[in-house]
């Protein structure tokens, strides 16, 4: 006989609503998106254009623009956490002060958890003019002749700094993923390798040999916040169709293109079905580099 | 070995600096923040945090609605959301190797990943777009979507944590499963709970993207009811920093200012008394 569990009933309902919330959305993307697949087909992802008109026959969207500009920034943002993280993580379990390993969580901590529109804010009216002055006008007044300082910045509105905002954005984030990681490593280990002779640089070399696939999980996972980001990006990216290679050219991104052109797009026929391809697009990237991350982290706990 | 000696040294360097470099934004950042916004909020006085919105280039005027907002969107948020989450986590965490708790677990971590920006255009299509106006709960709605996997993931770790014999022993006076929970393990794991439900309200109470199209915004009305648009803090500071005029950007900074100290206060404590948290 078997006994049914009331209480599983029960609870499973709740389950079932977060679910179908989760399922729901990916419903509701494909369908609002649908009237743009039928009309242009692919075009909308691989097309640089953006003609919004009140005659539904003359509009046109392509959003390649937009997912050039997520991608290019996120992948700044990850070079840019990766040394920083990873130091980060080393620094404050192994070699910091005792009295000083707190305070530093703690300040990655906030850091992490920070609502974004400081980060935001403080982007727009102070680290951009920073950047302009400091490091873009002299790379570009020496360096122009190398494509990615060819660009002149004239706002500071750029790829680069959006790329500078996200990495100290994510930065936190990677690091708390490798710093428990690293934590973790059984100490035999930390002593083996100490006995065989091995300096604090040869040793952490060792160390973090183990935990790489944690390290793996944490850059997937901090370039899947990175790509989602919205406010802080929209503020700093300069919103303008543009593909350039140059860190300085402003560009848009896919989430700063829905949070720019969402607001007035039910005016036009075929620009909220864009938007909506757009997020899909931003969806089904998230949800594979997210899935790769957990997959990562999941390995790196279940092979102790 | 001298070579071996020198890198080691230049290592330890490196990785300081590195980690100096990692927090320096965090001081630039509240020390920014702090110097442009305390003169706006000591200039604008009592009526900076009550009064209504300053018309362009004409003084400060104050973000009361936006105040207000913040904390209407926050309570509903959490109404709607904290149930569904703390349930959800107890199934995760009392049936971890069935397949809908392993695909719970799944989906709750996948959540806690997902732009929050395309929660805020799904809440808008099913909801905005039928109602005909942006309000106050689709605003909440797309929160508590955003807040949920917090909370839920929380619960169940706090659940996960009580030593076995509790169980046991609930079940061995005679306790249903639903009476061993709610009664006992609940209880026990109290303080896990409480500090999702924190972290998932700090988290809230600071974002942007999930109300752009949902929240509307208002700077001059206070709460008109749940089916009216409503203001939220960071809301107003993303709308005021695109604006070319100088007391708006003003205003955003006093309002960054009275957010960072909401978040803080929130925060603070929470991580003060844990090893770690989930963000």
């Amino acid at each position: 006989m078997v006994r049914m569990d009331k209480f599983k009933t029960f609870l499973a309902p709740f389950c079932g609503l977060v679910f179908g919330l989760f399922i729901l959305m990916l419903i509701v993307y494909l369908t609002a998106s649908l009237p743009i697949f039928e009309r242009e087909g692919l075009a909308i992802y691989t097309t640089n254009v953006w003609k919004a008109s009140e005659n539904p026959q003359k509009e046109f969207y392509g959003v390649l623009a937009a997912i050039y500009g997520s991608i290019y920034t996120s992948v700044l943002a990850v070079l840019i956490a990766l040394p920083l993280s990873i130091s980060f993580a080393v620094f404050v379990i192994d070699y910091a002060p005792k009295r000083l390993k707190e305070p530093l969580m703690v300040a990655t901590d906030i850091m992490a958890g920070l609502p974004t529109i400081i980060y935001g804010i403080w982007g727009a009216f102070v680290l951009v003019p920073i950047l302009k002055e400091y490091v873009m006008m002299p790379l570009y007044e020496h360096f122009s002749f190398i494509p990615l300082f060819s660009f002149r910045p004239v706002t500071g509105y750029s790829y680069l700094s959006a790329g500078v905002l996200l990495g100290i954005m994510v930065t936190p984030f990677a690091s708390a993923i490798i710093r428990e990681a690293y934590r973790s490593i059984p100490y035999i280990y930390r002593e083996g390798v100490y006995a065989l002779g091995a300096t604090r640089y040869e040793a952490t070399k060792i160390l973090l040999g183990y935990i790489k696939p944690a390290i793996v999980a944490g850059i997937l996972l901090a370039f899947g916040r990175a790509i989602g980001e919205t406010v802080a990006v929209s503020l700093v990216i300069g919103n303008v169709f543009n593909i350039n290679p140059s860190l300085f050219a402003p560009g848009y991104t896919i989430s700063s293109l829905i949070a720019n052109q969402f607001g007035n797009a039910y005016i036009y026929k075929y620009m909220v079905p864009a938007l909506f391809a757009a997020g899909l697009s931003l969806f089904i990237i998230g949800l594979i580099v997210n899935l790769a991350g957990l997959m990562y982290l999941r390995r790196f706990k279940y092979a102790r | 070995m001298l070579v071996r000696k020198i890198k080691d040294k230049l290592f330890i360097v490196g990785i300081a600096t590195l980690t100096f470099l990692t927090i320096l934004p965090l001081f630039h950042i509240v020390f920014s923040v702090a110097v442009e916004g305390l003169p706006v909020l000591l200039k604008g006085g009592w009526n900076f945090i009550t009064g209504t919105l300053a018309p362009p280039d004409d003084g400060l005027g104050g973000i009361g609605p936006a105040i207000v907002g913040t904390f209407v969107l926050t309570f509903l948020a959490s109404l709607l959301g904290l149930p569904i989450a703390i349930l959800t986590g107890i199934y995760a965490a009392e049936y971890p190797n069935s397949l809908l708790g392993k695909a719970t677990k799944t989906l709750l971590m996948i959540m806690m990943e997902f732009p929050t920006i395309l929660v805020g255009l799904f809440v808008m299509q099913i909801l905005v777009v039928p109602m005909g106006s942006y309000s106050a709960l689709a605003g909440a709605l797309a929160l508590a979507i955003v807040m949920m996997p917090y909370v839920a993931v929380y619960t169940e770790e706090a659940l996960r944590g009580i030593p076995k014999k509790y169980r046991e022993g609930a079940f061995a006076l005679g306790l249903t499963r639903f009476n061993v929970v709610f009664r006992v393990l609940i209880g026990l794991a109290r303080k896990g709970i409480l500090t999702g439900v924190l972290i998932g309200i700090a988290k809230v109470a600071g974002e942007t993207a999930p109300l752009l199209f949902t929240a509307g915004g208002a700077t001059r009305t206070y709460f008109e009811g749940i089916n009216r648009p409503v203001g939220a803090i960071p809301l107003l500071i993303y709308d005021l920093v695109q604006q070319p005029y100088k007391n708006y950007h003003e205003i955003a900074w006093g309002a960054s200012l009275l957010l960072l100290i909401i978040f803080l206060a929130i925060f603070l404590p929470i991580r003060l008394s844990l090893k770690e948290v989930k963000l």
